[in-house]
């Protein structure tokens, strides 16, 4: 199906992304495209030529209606997503566990941790992705934390990242300051305060220069809780 | 900075918005983007409640998945169209319209310039529009007819009344014109 000569390679991207062929023969191009890297980059550029026909297209008055559906849905989605996120934050053993088996996967992956001998550590990952660690937290013997960044994320360039802990729900979140995307963080044991077995750690989108009230009011970017080593 | 790469520049940075949770954002994304993502629906279906469905179905699937847009690989205006092309392509394709509709680039000149003869326009958005002008009406009009109105070979063989050995000739050597003329 996908034939041996380049230039009928570049022909057959070409009609794929103006929708010529059967949902058969699309599917398996896909799949090519999915394997093959300069494939998909040579769609790509076809796709955004093409950006340059569609906006020839006369720019049409939209419906009230579709945006109210949009945003009821969108909505209810989140909503779900809260209901789930209060689950996971309450479940304190889930935590433990996934706690753990990242950070054997990740003292595997990354080899000996530079911070000496922690007492505690943190694996933040985003609400539900239970395999997408973000950052790691690590509590020295001496209450110094130090926040690591384990993967790249793309963070909105008006807004800033919060990094707030939560060792009693009596008594609120507090913040621990500002994080750089992608830089890690050194906290002092001062600035820390007692860190002690299932604490809350999480990164929240605020906006710019951080949140305007003494608790998290943006959406969760990562989170876990503390597990002792 | 020109208009049209501050308009692309902003997308992207309303997509990444979105992806942090921000309803205005993705708001405002919708008031830019839809309007004519709109326009192109309606052309592949033919019809206004369809067109508006799957305008709805693609914002919200760009809400679900703004995390998952990497500018590297092209505009968030390029994704917002490729999500709903793809979506139009699939569900729509294969309704069946015989008409004869009057599409964007019917008024251009025939024969133009020949795809080697078109300068190439630094803005790649309009660099196909000089392209296309270049190519013949008989191979212009099918390819723009798969673009706007999601027509396969087969679709518009009959909608032109030409044979389809003929239509996906014409097709084939229009894009290796293109291909040519964007230097693909």
């Amino acid at each position: 199906m996908i034939p041996e000569q380049p230039d009928a390679q570049r022909l057959l991207i070409a009609e794929y992304v103006l929708g010529l062929h059967s949902r058969e023969q699309s599917a398996k191009i896909e799949q090519w495209l999915e394997e093959d890297e300069d494939a998909a980059q040579l769609a790509g550029h076809w796709r955004e030529h093409w950006l340059g026909a569609a906006e020839l297209l006369e720019p049409v008055p939209l419906p009230p209606r579709v945006w109210r559906e949009i945003s009821r849905q969108t909505a209810s989605a989140d909503a779900r997503g809260r209901f789930d996120w209060q689950w996971l934050w309450q479940s304190l053993a889930l935590w433990r566990t996934i706690s753990v088996a990242l950070l054997v996967a990740v003292v595997l992956l990354l080899g000996p941790l530079r911070v000496p001998a922690p007492v505690y550590t943190v694996v933040l990952q985003a609400p539900g992705e239970a395999a997408s660690p973000g950052w790691r937290v690590t509590v020295s013997a001496q209450g110094d934390l130090q926040l690591t960044p384990l993967s790249e994320s793309q963070y909105p360039a008006n807004r800033s990242v919060q990094f707030w802990t939560l060792a009693d729900p009596a008594l609120g979140p507090r913040s621990l300051g500002l994080v750089q995307p992608g830089e890690p963080l050194v906290l002092p044991a001062s600035r820390v305060g007692g860190v002690e077995s299932g604490q809350l750690f999480e990164l929240t989108l605020e906006p710019p220069g951080g949140s305007p009230a003494d608790r998290p009011t943006g959406p969760v970017l990562f989170i876990g809780r503390a597990v002792a080593l | 900075m020109d208009d049209s790469r501050a308009e692309l520049e902003e997308g992207n940075a309303l997509v990444r918005a979105c992806a942090g949770g921000d309803r205005q954002a993705f708001h405002q994304l919708y008031l830019n983007e839809a309007p004519r993502m709109l326009a192109l629906a309606r052309r592949f279906t033919g019809e206004s409640s369809l067109a508006e469905d799957a305008l709805q179905d693609t914002f919200i699937q760009v809400w679900e998945n703004a995390r998952r847009f990497q500018s590297q690989r092209g505009s968030a205006r390029t994704w917002l169209f490729g999500l709903l092309r793809y979506r139009l392509i699939n569900q729509h394709h294969r309704s069946r319209r015989d008409t004869f509709e009057p599409l964007p680039g019917d008024q251009w000149p025939d024969p133009g310039p020949s795809p080697e003869q078109c300068s190439v326009e630094q803005d790649q958005r309009r660099a196909i529009i000089d392209c296309l002008q270049g190519l013949q009406m008989d191979r212009r009009r099918p390819i723009l007819m798969a673009f706007y109105q999601g027509f396969t070979y087969e679709q518009i063989a009959e909608t032109l009344a030409v044979p389809l050995g003929t239509i996906k000739s014409r097709v084939r050597s229009g894009l290796k014109g293109l291909q040519e003329c964007l230097r693909l």
